[in-house]
């Protein structure tokens, strides 16, 4: 399968939500609608802030452990991206449907899958994100994030960016990493076996897929660009998706 | 080019200083999507695009969306939802807690003379009252004339439309044509349309109510608005849409 | 518990003034269905429908499991379908509506009860070991007529959907993977679809196909025909409602015959294309393992 290909995205696919975004990258697939602020439910409301509530539902199988898992990743990095305090006694609610996840080929796929699903993770992320922007919802900044697997390789060790599952499965260990669009560290999951050193490495890389910014393109972004690892630059990949909407929706400007 | 100098902000990105008005005499106010941190950062809180008027010392975020939040002074169409001791409940978008308006919140009205609105029924009327701490209030009268102004319960054959925040803004603006690009009721009721007799009441909570004696106007001019808005149509497309539909629902 | 925002009085009024006149808000005639366009993922069994705002995404699996001790020879075949906040904020996880409940039940009986799927053809080991084949069905936009949507992508995916190959070697089940060998289609027997005709007018005399949500919410009734294009019908619901002249529900069974027709042709169109696109690929693909053997 082909992993890596440029991530794509589409806005407001949904008519009928506050905001919505449709986003594509890595053989990940996944759809997500943002309502809110909508009126909370009682155990729900907060007297002085918006509460966020992540929904992530499988393409297949209904939702276990390892989406409530997920959720709660989900909530906690987004509460620090909105601004809840804006929103008393509401509800900021976000859905993610997973449409489609890159298969292994070499294994049949289990409906009921216990285990962490680590990789998905920032095409979660980065879909929320892009319909959190779609729904207007007042944010303290933007996010962006990428997963990156370690393997060992005839001794040597390498890192892989969007690793795809066969990757995963070989590699040794998995880490996403999600950065604000102020360069701090919004989110950091890791599995497997790893050391320090490594842990720093693939923090290095991460961050420059993640924070590479876009007026910088001449001197360090283009040592970074040249380099095997490089990947995508998502946050170049979000400003020019958000600039196409807000071009379209102030057409008559 | 228009899109040249568009400057495009994201939440949490740094404004160029250059940008922002810097009137001596006046305080800088800032409008929707900005939020000020103390004590001299002024940031962008949604994707939008960034719009400064040096004469007025204000900037704000141009942008458009679909969930309404209640502001001061916005007129909205609000539909009933119960009656409650001395005010009614209303909704101003589905799923978002009532608005309050006071029985007593009309044009010349008092205990006795004060309109009686039942459930469901659409009202015109003005956010007297918005806070994030507490319900929004509304009213059917300026406080400070003691006339409606055209506010009040909305009667007569028609049907409501939901159109996004964006385009309601643009149809309420003074000179819609010329600053908000939307001609569309213009055509409908001129020569385009060959003066289709209508009348309409846009409220800032993204809904459009469309009154006319005939069933098939109102449901050609509530084409017409949603489609322009969906479709994000210019003057010239609006006039080709307007002819189009003019022709197909003869 | 969030509610379901009720249209304001004004509009109910004008729907059924509108409809008496032979007008819909969007401008579509009383038996026109809003433009369906039906496409498929890039996996096997992924279809996703679009009526007007209406949009449905269905996805089917499979996987080895044991069969009912009642039904040895009998392969496993579910339908799951489950609104969420996505479909509308009045929707909650877990907590199912009436909405819901219904739309499942009729799937089951379109899909499911005119043995569309041959389920014997799932069993692998008689007693021991069968093929599970699930249909997620998610709403993603709900804009009225999801029953008419979410019929038409359950089939479309399950038609679509390609499950591993398996062969029996000594009384040894093997699963190839889709590396070694390529998946085989479903065993299919007919495919029936779901037309939904809504009634307004103090006695249900004004009939309407493919109602929005906003008719919906006004409507006196509804009735359901599931049938499939050589016009076996499948099922017929009518669940409460205003009466309906009998001679009227006839003449709609009828309209729902052509418009069967037009949905199994849509289906067959789309799924050749889709064949032609993978078979681009595919072929080459061929040729390839070919060579490296």
């Amino acid at each position: 399968m082909t992993a890596t290909t440029a991530p794509e995205a589409a806005l407001g696919v949904l008519p009928r939500s506050d905001g919505s975004a449709k986003y594509s990258h890595a053989g990940y697939t996944v759809t997500a609608s943002v309502n809110g602020p909508i009126e909370a439910q009682r155990r729900d409301e907060h007297a002085y802030e918006a509460h966020v509530d992540v929904v992530v539902r499988p393409a297949a199988g209904v939702g276990g452990t390892r989406e409530r898992h997920l959720e709660s990743l989900l909530q906690s990095s987004l509460s620090q991206l909105i601004l809840v305090k804006n929103f008393p006694r509401s509800l900021i609610q976000i859905v993610l449907q997973v449409e489609d996840s890159p298969e292994n080929d070499y294994v049949n796929t289990k409906l009921v899958q216990a285990s962490l699903n680590l990789a998905i993770m920032p095409a979660l992320v980065q879909t929320a994100v892009l319909a959190l922007l779609s729904a207007g919802v007042p944010m303290r900044a933007t996010a962006t994030a990428t997963a990156i697997a370690i393997a060992r390789q005839d001794g040597a060790q390498r890192i892989i960016v969007d690793p795809s599952p066969r990757e995963i499965e070989t590699g040794r260990s998995v880490h996403v990493l999600a950065f604000t669009s102020h360069g701090g560290l919004l989110l950091a999951e890791s599995e497997g076996d790893f050391t320090v050193r490594e842990w720093d490495e693939v923090y290095e890389t991460a961050r420059a897929i993640c924070c590479r910014s876009a007026p910088a393109k001449d001197g360090m972004a283009m040592l970074l660009d040249d380099e095997a690892t490089g990947g995508p630059d998502m946050r170049h990949f979000l400003r020019s998706t958000m600039e196409s909407k807000v071009v379209a929706d102030l057409h008559w400007k | 080019m228009a899109t040249a100098e568009r400057s495009v902000v994201l939440p949490g990105e740094t404004i160029d200083p250059s940008l922002i008005p810097s009137d001596p005499k006046k305080a800088l106010r800032l409008g929707p999507g900005l939020r000020h941190i103390p004590p001299t950062d002024i940031v962008p809180t949604v994707a939008g695009q960034l719009v400064t008027n040096p004469v007025k010392n204000s900037m704000w975020i141009e942008y458009n969306s679909n969930r309404y939040i209640p502001s001061q002074n916005d007129i909205v169409l609000a539909q009933v939802l119960r009656s409650a001791t001395d005010f009614y409940l209303c909704s101003l978008s589905p799923h978002t807690a009532p608005a309050t308006l006071p029985h007593l919140a009309f044009e010349s009205a008092t205990k006795k003379t004060r309109p009686i609105l039942s459930p469901g029924q659409l009202v015109y009327a003005r956010v007297a009252l918005a806070n994030r701490h507490m319900d929004p209030e509304l009213e059917c009268v300026s406080a400070s004339t003691g006339k409606a102004d055209g506010l009040g319960p909305i009667t007569g054959p028609g049907c409501a439309f939901d159109v996004s925040l964006g385009f309601a803004r643009r149809l309420l603006m003074a000179r819609s044509r010329e600053d908000g690009g939307v001609g569309v009721l213009e055509m409908l009721g001129g020569e385009e349309g060959g003066g289709l007799a209508f009348e309409t009441a846009v409220g800032r909570n993204g809904k459009v109510w469309v009154g006319s004696e005939s069933a098939r106007t109102v449901v050609l001019v509530g084409r017409a608005l949603q489609e322009t808005d969906r479709r994000g149509l210019g003057i010239e497309g609006q006039r080709r849409l307007v002819k189009k539909l003019v022709k197909e629902m003869r | 518990m969030p509610r379901e925002a009720e249209p304001s009085l004004n509009e109910k009024q004008f729907v059924i003034q509108a409809l008496q006149e032979n007008l819909r808000l969007d401008g579509r005639e009383l038996d026109q269905y809003r433009p369906l366009e039906l496409t498929f993922g890039d996996q096997y069994g992924v279809a996703d429908v679009t009526l007007g705002n209406t949009r449905i995404l269905a996805k089917a699996t499979a996987e080895v499991t044991v069969p009912y001790a009642d039904r040895p020879l009998d392969g496993i075949f579910t339908i799951a379908t489950e609104l969420s906040p996505m479909t509308s904020p009045a929707f909650e996880v877990n907590r199912p509506t009436e909405t819901e409940v219904l739309l499942s039940r009729l799937l089951e009986k379109t899909v499911r009860r005119s043995g569309a799927l041959d389920t014997e053809s799932l069993c692998l080991v008689a007693g021991q070991k069968c093929w599970s084949v699930r249909v997620d069905v998610h709403a993603l936009s709900h804009d009225g007529n999801l029953t008419d949507a979410a019929c038409l992508a359950v089939v479309a995916a399950l038609r679509h959907f390609r499950k591993p190959d398996t062969s029996m070697e000594g009384g040894r089940l093997t699963v190839y993977t889709p590396a070694e060998r390529e998946p085989v289609p479903l065993s299919w027997l007919h495919s029936p679809f779901c037309v939904t005709w809504s009634f307004f007018g103090d006695e249900g005399e004004l009939a309407v196909l493919d109602a929005t949500w906003l008719e919906e919410q006004v409507r006196v009734g509804s009735c359901t025909i599931s049938l499939n294009k050589h016009g076996e019908i499948c099922q017929i619901a009518k669940l409460g409602g205003t009466p309906v002249d009998a001679v009227a529900l006839l003449q709609c069974t009828n309209v729902a015959l052509t418009k069967v027709k037009e949905f199994s042709d849509l289906v067959d169109q789309k799924l050749a294309e889709d064949l032609k696109r993978r078979d681009k690929g595919g072929f080459m693909a061929e040729l390839r393992a070919e060579n490296d053997r």
